[in-house]
């Protein structure tokens, strides 16, 4: 029986509950359904529950293109489907995502079969570290259309399916990171100091290139001449890879297969690649050009080789061809000389600021050391008109000197030699070794600065400030797909606003009794030396056990060899963190309670070293999860901490997996055997959005597991009375408390923790 | 007592051992020693510090001896203490006693491991009192010209539990220790791994690739040791990158993703 319009109307608005889309939407997204494939209806709208919180307007173009796809796909592959689409969403947003639908056999299926190509975001794990370990400093890879670098980034192509076999398309891969990143050593990318700089905007190449007629084409043969000398270089230096890349390189396909005219430069590839060179004697300008491709090739040529064979080479061709039908070499890709031109102007003047930052402050430094060198007799106001004047950065330039152990480099300003810190001595080297010279500007610019340095050292100083922790971002597990939302949830660690009461004075007051009692418990725990008697090894003869193996000796008993005294520690290792709920549910009693739990627990704490730490939560959907440091691992439990307890109050929703993922990485950099999470709640986890129910306990449950693989121990006290419904799937069966009156919660907190760290 | 003074004769080393000066390492240790001065060797694990020592003992025509802290080393271990044979108490002395009176060089290999509370009876020998007084015989040992003191450490470790107090550290003549420059490298390896100088070169830059991977995840990169040990496998006949997976990528870490990259470092070196 065909399902009706209505009915299906209904079902979708049952699926998306709570939330109440548009009607037109809806039944413009259902129209296409409703024309047919009834059987195919419910496999369809199963999916929608999975789809419907991620984004609603993919799925509502889902249901829109999930029909034709049907007639592709088998409905027992409808899920694997989805769970790819939603994977495109995340990388691609919408659009990638309609794209991946709009060709089921192109996106889907060649990829189930492994015939898609390699795509670039699944070879970065492996090739970003090899390409960080060969530059020996981070640079990125990006995935572009076509291969790259700017001195700073790789960019390698987003898909590549030349192969059937994906092995080779990631040795193309590797060969195409490889490639860029010895353009950046090689220096491809850096004008030789031949080339005249005329705009200081643009790359002196880039200005070389455009006084021939046809620039691109002088790219092209630059880029070309290049490439060669590049393979040369990377046979010296990664022989392994070439070796490999020699059986590839033949097969990579060249525009001249296709082309009926070929150029000078579709000729060149085919030698390059094929080893197929043109015969010589047909062309004069070929065979020229054949020769200084031979000659970019040698050991000791550099790109001033390639300049001047464009420079040779131009001129003397007939044919007006621009050369756009030959398509470069896929792991040449692009010359992006611009892009380098800016990041080498960008470093420029990053490593100024920091020159003159750092001068500023050694020179202020230096004069508050020396206060009276700073009193010129002279004076006045036209000193500081002469300081430009005075300047010079006398690090030694003399090879000879330098050779030796080099002298500490110093400068000098207004006759005073100040000496160079490690730092700024690196810098100025680099800068030379940049620019040639040491700017005189720079180190004006800093004796300036350090003349009227303390406003602007202040606004630094403020500056500094605001950037002290960036944000966190984390993924979040969703249940429906198995999988996880990449990037998901944002955690800013925030300050609590200190506030005036009197909650510490009275709850100390209020507990005095328990508190000594607690803490005398506590005492009872520390790490205690003891000598352990009767051992094959130790320290110190153990005289009871000696007097007896003698007497027995005597006796003609078999004697003991235990005779010894030794030393035992109880070392106890453990580093803790307390976790508390601050969302608005605990508002009244209950926060009131584990705000004195907390300060019960504190002062039973303090004899004991056992390193501890407290984290408050909150905040308010995906984008913005807070937590609240209120005491971190190794702070002392002070006054201000004591203030932050007394601050803590209820604030937004309990969306909780952020949290233990942020104190999961947290703890990743602490050292101790034992390393123990401890959340205080009162409900389940839930936020605004539709974080809640089944979806957001199995994101925390799967936090948990992620925090348990880690080392750390999750542990949970709550005082939900209906914990035990989730609580054990959640946490494990003996894994969390419930504290049933919450009055007793201060008096049972310290009681859990001595429980479990015994 | 014959049966000590072979024992310790046993610490003397015989055979130069091979060591390649990277600077002033050996002047200074010498004058260190003339003086009566401890030695801190500082430096990520396998760049040769205890083969400097070696070296050193050789040169100085010391015995040495080796005590590797770990984090139950005791005070008697080091000094000494009174063992039950045949019914008597008899005292045996710990390795720093037995250096400090043969005049030996001793040599506390990874101090920091080491409990905070047994480091501490090495300050009265690291000064110039240069005692060691042995409590539980009433003795206080005044230590021959001869004898040195060196321990060893590698600040790389990035843990507040392991560092040295200042006032240990600040008894010290301290040398650092980093890998030697590409070429003396390539010779080391060259010669203690029995190479062909192109694949010790190749080795080396391997190394020095891990190296660069600090901020991907690898705390510490290849070290000169490894490279020797693998290129003692590739002197057995096993292929070199078999070879450099077994002594180098899997040896340096168990990350999937960072083994994967290794290999295609090693894939593209040889």
């Amino acid at each position: 029986m065909p399902m009706d319009h209505e009915e299906l109307k209904t079902r979708f608005y049952q699926l998306v509950a709570p939330s109440l889309p548009n009607e037109w939407d809806v039944e413009e997204a259902l129209a296409s359904l409703s024309a047919g494939q009834d059987d195919q209806v419910d496999d369809i709208l199963a999916q929608v529950p999975a789809i419907w919180p991620v984004s609603h307007s993919l799925c509502f173009a889902y249901l829109a293109a999930v029909g034709p796809a049907l007639r592709h796909l088998d409905t027992g592959e409808l899920s694997l489907w989805v769970h790819t689409l939603l994977d495109r969403y995340e990388t691609g947003g919408l659009r990638g995502a309609q794209l991946f639908m709009a060709d089921v056999e192109q996106h889907f299926f060649r990829q189930m079969r492994g015939q898609g190509g390699l795509r670039a975001v699944d070879v970065f794990s492996r090739l970003q570290p090899y390409v960080n370990g060969l530059a020996g400093r981070e640079m990125p890879l990006v995935a572009a259309s076509l291969a790259a670098t700017d001195t700073e980034c790789i960019f390698v192509p987003d898909v590549l399916d030349l192969f059937v076999d994906n092995e080779q398309n990631f040795l193309l891969y590797k060969l195409t990171v490889s490639f860029q990143w010895a353009s950046t050593v090689m220096g491809t990318l850096t004008a030789p100091p031949t080339v005249p700089a005329g705009d200081a905007l643009t790359h002196p190449l880039e200005q070389f290139f455009s006084s021939f007629s046809c620039p691109s084409r002088a790219r092209s043969l630059y880029h070309f001449f290049e490439t060669g000398r590049m393979l040369t270089f990377l046979a010296d230096e990664l022989p392994g890879l070439m070796r490999e890349a020699a059986a590839l390189l033949p097969r990579l396909p060249l525009a001249e297969d296709a082309a009926e005219a070929v150029s000078l430069l579709d000729l060149l590839q085919r030698g390059l690649l094929r080893d197929n060179w043109p015969i010589r004697g047909t062309d004069r300008v070929v065979d020229r050009a054949v020769d200084l491709v031979r000659h970019s090739q040698s050991r000791d040529a550099d790109n001033q080789d390639s300049i001047e064979a464009v420079k040779e080479l131009i001129p003397q061709l007939e044919d007006e061809n621009d050369w756009t039908g030959t398509t470069p070499l896929v792991f040449q890709g692009t010359l992006r000389l611009q892009d380098a031109w800016l990041a080498l102007i960008r470093q420029r003047q990053e490593r100024e600021n920091r020159f003159i930052k750092a001068l500023t402050a050694h020179i202020e430094h230096h004069r508050a050391m020396v206060p009276a060198d700073a009193e010129e007799p002279e004076g006045g106001q036209n000193q500081s008109s002469q300081q430009g004047q005075d300047l010079a950065l006398i690090v030694d330039t003399d090879k000879q000197a330098q050779r030796q152990a080099p002298p500490a480099p110093s400068l000098r300003i207004d006759n005073e030699d100040i000496l160079l810190n490690e730092e700024l001595a690196q810098l100025a080297a680099e800068i030379r070794r940049d620019l040639g010279t040491m700017p005189e500007e720079y180190i004006s610019s800093a004796v300036g600065r350090a003349g009227h340095g303390f406003a602007l050292r202040q606004a630094t100083e403020a500056d500094a400030g605001q950037e002290s922790m960036g944000p966190a971002v984390y993924d979040e597990w969703d249940y429906r797909r198995k999988g996880f939302r990449k990037n998901w949830c944002v955690v800013k660690e925030k300050e609590i606003p200190q506030v005036q009461n009197t909650f510490i004075e009275q709850t100390l007051h209020q507990y005095r009794g328990q508190i000594r009692r607690l803490r005398h418990q506590f005492e009872m725990m520390r790490t205690s030396e003891r000598f352990v008697r009767r051992q094959r090894e130790g320290s110190d003869i153990d005289f009871d056990a000696l007097v007896e193996s003698l007497a027995d000796m005597r006796a003609g008993r078999p004697s003991s060899d235990r005779l010894f005294i030794r030393l035992a520690r109880d070392q106890r290792d453990i580093a803790v963190y307390f976790l508390v709920d601050m969302s608005n549910s605990t508002s009244g009693w209950v926060g009131q309670a584990i705000k004195e739990a907390l300060v019960l627990i504190c002062e039973a704490m303090e004899p004991l070293n056992d390193r501890y730490g407290i984290y408050g939560f909150s905040g308010m959907r995906r984008l913005r999860c807070e937590v609240y440091p209120v005491k971190r691992l190794d702070e002392r439990y002070s006054p201000q901490v004591r203030q932050r307890i007394g601050a803590m109050g209820p604030r937004e929703y309990t969306r909780m997996a952020p949290a233990i993922r942020h104190m999961t990485s947290v703890f990743a950099d602490v050292e101790a055997k034992i390393r123990l999470l401890i959340v205080l709640s009162d409900g389940k986890p839930e936020d605004y959005d539709e974080y809640k129910g089944e979806y957001a306990i199995e994101d925390t449950r799967h936090a948990l597991l992620e925090a348990k693989a880690r080392g750390v121990h999750p542990f949970c006290i709550t005082i939900d009375r209906t914990a035990h419904e989730y609580m054990a799937h959640m946490y494990g069966a003996v894994n969390y408390i419930f504290v049933d009156e919450i009055s007793r919660l201060p008096a049972r907190m310290p009681e859990i923790y001595r429980t479990l760290t015994t | 007592m014959p049966g000590k003074l072979l024992r310790i004769d046993e610490h003397l080393i015989e055979q130069e051992p091979y060591y390649l000066a990277t600077g002033d390492e050996v002047a200074i240790a010498k004058a260190a020693y003339d003086q009566g001065m401890p030695l801190l060797l500082k430096g990520p694990t396998g760049c040769g510090k205890t083969r400097f020592m070696q070296y050193l003992a050789w040169r100085l025509q010391r015995p040495l001896v080796t005590v590797s802290c770990h984090d139950d080393l005791s005070t008697s271990d080091l000094v000494g203490r009174y063992l039950i044979r045949s019914g008597e108490a008899v005292w045996t002395d710990g390795p720093l006693t037995m250096a400090v009176r043969a005049g030996a060089i001793c040599y506390l290999d990874e101090i920091v491991e080491a409990r905070k509370d047994t480091t501490v009876i090495i300050h009265p020998l690291a000064d110039d009192r240069r005692e060691l007084p042995i409590e539980k015989r009433g003795e206080l040992l005044t230590a021959p010209s001869e004898f040195m003191l060196a321990v060893s450490y590698n600040p790389g470790y990035q843990s507040v539990l392991k560092d040295l107090k200042a006032s240990t550290r600040q008894r010290f003549v301290a040398l650092s220790f980093t890998y030697p420059e590409l070429e003396k490298e390539v010779e080391i390896v060259c010669r203690e791994g029995n190479l062909e100088h192109e694949v010790a070169r190749l080795l080396v830059k391997l190394a020095g690739m891990t190296r660069g991977l600090k901020d991907s995840g690898l705390a510490e990169g290849a070290s000169t040791r490894l490279l020797i040990q693998a290129g003692k496998l590739i002197g057995c006949g096993i292929p070199v990158q078999v070879a450099c997976r077994a002594a180098i990528c899997e040896a340096l870490t168990d990350d999937r993703e960072l083994l994967g990259a290794l290999d295609e470092m090693v894939s593209s070196l040889f």
